[in-house]
């Protein structure tokens, strides 16, 4: 289990987040969700170790992990364009953290997560002959076999066509459900957030605006701005989509 | 899609008529040259320079000595870019060090060696600090030192350039994957860098191998084969064949060089997009580089300062009291003012003209559909293989007899011709950048494709514009290696003048021409550089196409 207790973040005189609290449970999928500069890449990058909160405490089972380091932690991250290595094929990225671990998880297991991962066939390619889809699935079994015990995902979907992206949603639930994995999700796209997770972290602001499953927030919406960002999109995207197919869809 | 119109047929006729007459022809005529004994076409020349042991050493000797420059010029290149780039030293020694390091593309190479003498001499400062000369200037050494200041720059500039556009975020992600510190050097740095160090590496050796300004001053009785192609064609005893022959031989390491590097090209690849990420602070590494670079800039600093001690010095090294007396005298002497003058009128219309043929060549072969617009390409190539001192000769060859020869037009069209591969390429960066549609969206709004150029494109590509002037005027303003055959009494420049003065030991006008000539590059390069930045910095690199892999020669 991940705890947030009371986080703040400043910069010089200007607060970018203010008392978060935030409990996650193992194998939870949890989204962060806000519009752009509202401090959701910020928190994510704490909770990674990259940056160091201004106050508050993390705990991960219990125990502080508020001042270890980003590689002590054990968590794991996917970025938004992947950062692959481009200079290695699909495979060498792949297994490319795997020197670096005692433990490492044997060829067998590995090729577990690339049959999983439906990546076989592309194992030789160089990176830029992959497909957007392609590289998001490398640059995940890339963080997968490194074992973490939290996955990080900055924007997974933003740089995806519009077919993939369903598909790379299931994968990412399915992903979570196998390994029981806990995973983090930023995005700024309310549709994405509430089909994707099972709860919802709204920040607005540098504050936490509200927390709860997508029923919770669709159902029992906090306070104005929950209602404007949130549920006004999702009303206009279904009254286009209704108008599409007519009512009888409904 | 732009269809070719007779505008454009128009202005492509002179431009590739230019490139014809200056520099095929001239090249041809040459290669002609050495192939002609008397009457009969032979390679007689060939197996005579090749038995003159003398030349062979030369040759030799330059290979040597430009070998270990471009090893160590490389080494420090990549350690000052990696400072500047890579760690979390200061600021302002971050911007001393871009600034520092370039500082010596001011000035002619030919001072270099004055500058060596006056330091590490008999004379020199160091020599006086020390008590004894720390190693004999003349030869090696100062070929070596010589070389290095003037290659670093361009080194430097190249690898900069190159790490800039390395994706700062791996570093993240080799660390999230516990990378040891040598395979993240690898990974994150030194694999995407391998095509620039090499790149970095074959220029600072061409660059040498054919400068002629540094041996010149501090060569001795070091041979090498700049110096023997001038003794050929302007020593006493005149030998054109064997000339001829030497600047075909010079002509190969500069090939091969251009071959290597089209192979080199595919060890280099393109990060998608650059993200900054900030650097871990690590004390011990940003110590040590902050010193390096302290080092590296002092250096460059100490060695130039005797331009400014030697000639406003009553009698350097015995009296350093201050004087004003060596600038007046050669202020008053009407001779090294015309010289100035000659040099600052080269340089100006070398400037306008240059990127005058420069943008015209880079517009169409961008933004046009023309025919044979390729071959502007390929001028560009050879331009930046050839030599200035092997491009100059071949114009003495050919225009030896005709109402050219003597004159200034020479000299500048030898200077745009040298110098054009640098500015038409940041030329066809920036038009490669613009929106391809904007010709088509101007003819539906009535534009003729002239007046597009003059309303849309000459607008948006002002900054390159400034650049490319600055790089011109710069280049013209300061090489001797690519003039240094064609100029007469009546055209000398302060660049050519400064080897004349050699000869009457007049190192203090030297010195005095050397300030002019640093301060007017000065002058033109804050100007261009001020007047060519946006005034609001709001710079994204982020969608930026990039090339980190622009090697040029000149």
């Amino acid at each position: 289990m991940l705890e947030l207790k009371n986080i703040s973040k400043n910069y010089k005189d200007k607060k970018v987040l203010m008392n978060i609290n935030l409990n996650i449970q193992p194998g939870e999928i949890v989204s962060l969700l806000g519009p752009s500069g509202c401090g959701k890449t910020t928190l994510l990058n704490i909770i990674l170790g990259l940056t160091q909160q201004t106050n508050g405490q993390l705990l991960y089972n219990g125990q502080d992990i508020s001042n270890q380091s980003m590689r002590d932690r054990g968590f794991n991250i996917v970025f938004q364009d992947f950062a692959l290595f481009p200079h290695l094929n699909a495979y060498d990225n792949i297994v490319y953290g795997l020197k670096n671990i005692k433990e490492a998880m044997s060829k067998m297991e590995v090729q577990e997560y690339i049959d999983f991962l439906e990546l076989t066939p592309h194992l030789h390619k160089k990176i830029h002959e992959l497909s957007g889809g392609q590289k998001q699935r490398v640059s995940i079994a890339r963080t997968l076999v490194m074992q973490p015990k939290i996955l990080l995902l900055d924007e997974p979907l933003s740089a995806l066509d519009g077919v993939i992206k369903e598909s790379i949603k299931e994968r990412i639930q399915s992903i979570a459900r196998q390994f029981n994995l806990t995973t983090i999700i930023v995005t700024h796209d309310p549709e994405e957030a509430l089909t994707l997770s099972d709860k919802v972290l709204i920040i607005n602001e540098g504050t936490v605006s509200q927390f709860g499953t997508p029923q919770e927030i669709l159902h029992t919406p906090e306070n104005q701005f929950v209602e404007d960002f949130i549920l006004r999109q999702l009303h206009i995207k279904r009254h286009n989509i209704y108008q599409l197919f007519g009512e009888s869809y409904a | 899609m732009l269809k070719t119109n007779k505008m454009m047929k128009l202005i492509f006729l002179p431009i590739i008529f230019f490139f014809i007459f200056f520099l095929i022809v001239p090249l041809l005529y040459m290669f002609w040259q050495s192939l002609k004994k008397g009457k009969a076409i032979t390679i007689q020349n060939y197996v005579e320079t090749l038995q003159n042991v003398e030349i062979r050493d030369a040759f030799l000797n330059s290979f040597q000595v430009s070998l270990v420059a471009a090893l160590i010029t490389t080494i420090i290149a990549f350690l000052l870019a990696y400072a500047v780039h890579f760690t979390t030293m200061h600021r302002s020694t971050k911007k001393l060090v871009q600034v520092g390091i370039t500082l010596p593309m001011l000035l002619p190479t030919i001072t270099y060696g004055f500058v060596l003498i006056y330091t590490f001499g008999n004379q020199g400062i160091m020599t006086k600090i020390f008590g004894q000369p720390l190693f004999t200037v003349y030869g090696f050494n100062g070929l070596l030192i010589g070389y290095v200041l003037y290659t670093l720059p361009v080194a430097f500039i190249l690898m900069q350039n190159s790490m800039q556009y390395i994706d700062k975020r791996f570093l993240l992600v080799s660390m999230l994957m516990h990378d040891r510190p040598l395979r993240r050097f690898y990974h994150t740095v030194l694999r995407p860098m391998l095509g620039t160090i090499g790149g970095a590496f074959i220029l600072s050796f061409v660059l040498s191998f054919t400068d002629f300004g540094i041996p010149a001053s501090v060569g001795g009785g070091y041979k090498v084969i700049a110096t023997e192609l001038y003794q050929a064609m302007l020593g006493s005893i005149v030998h054109f064949e064997r000339g001829a022959v030497i600047s075909i031989f010079m002509l190969v390491p500069a090939v091969l060089g251009v071959v290597m590097l089209t192979i080199l090209e595919r060890f280099n690849f393109q990060y998608k997009q650059v993200s900054k990420s900030d650097l871990v602070v690590h004390r011990l590494r940003d110590v040590m580089f902050t010193v390096f670079s302290w080092v590296c800039v002092g250096a460059v600093f100490i060695m130039f300062s005797t331009i400014f001690i030697v000639p406003l010095t009553k009698g350097y090294p015995y009296d350093f009291s201050f004087t004003l007396e060596h600038v007046k005298n050669v202020l008053a002497e009407q001779g090294l003012k015309q010289v100035y003058m000659n040099s600052l009128i080269v340089a100006v219309l070398t400037a306008v003209l240059g990127v005058g043929v420069a943008f015209v060549a880079a517009l169409l072969n961008v933004r046009t559909p023309l025919k044979g617009k390729k071959s502007l390409d390929l001028a560009s190539m050879i331009t930046n293989t050839v030599p200035g001192m092997v491009l100059g000769l071949s114009y003495l060859f050919f225009f030896t007899g005709s109402s050219l020869k003597g004159t200034f037009l020479i000299v500048i069209a030898c200077n745009i011709v040298h110098f054009f591969t640098t500015p038409y390429l940041m030329a066809k960066n920036s038009l490669q950048k613009m929106d391809p549609t904007w010709e088509v969206t101007a003819e539906l709004l009535k534009d003729s494709w002239l007046k597009t150029v003059i309303r849309v494109i000459l607008p948006n590509i002002r900054p390159t514009i400034y650049q490319m002037f600055s790089y011109y005027f710069l280049n013209a303003m300061v090489t001797v290696s690519g003039v240094i055959f064609l100029v007469s009494t009546k055209t000398m420049l302060v660049s050519t003048r400064i080897k004349e003065l050699q000869h009457f030991a007049k190192y203090t006008d030297i010195f005095v021409l050397s300030i002019f000539i640093l301060c007017t590059n000065l002058i033109v390069k804050l100007g261009c550089d001020y007047i060519a930045t946006p005034k609001e910095k709001t710079k994204e690199h982020t969608d930026e196409k990039i090339n980190s892999n622009d090697v040029r020669y000149s």
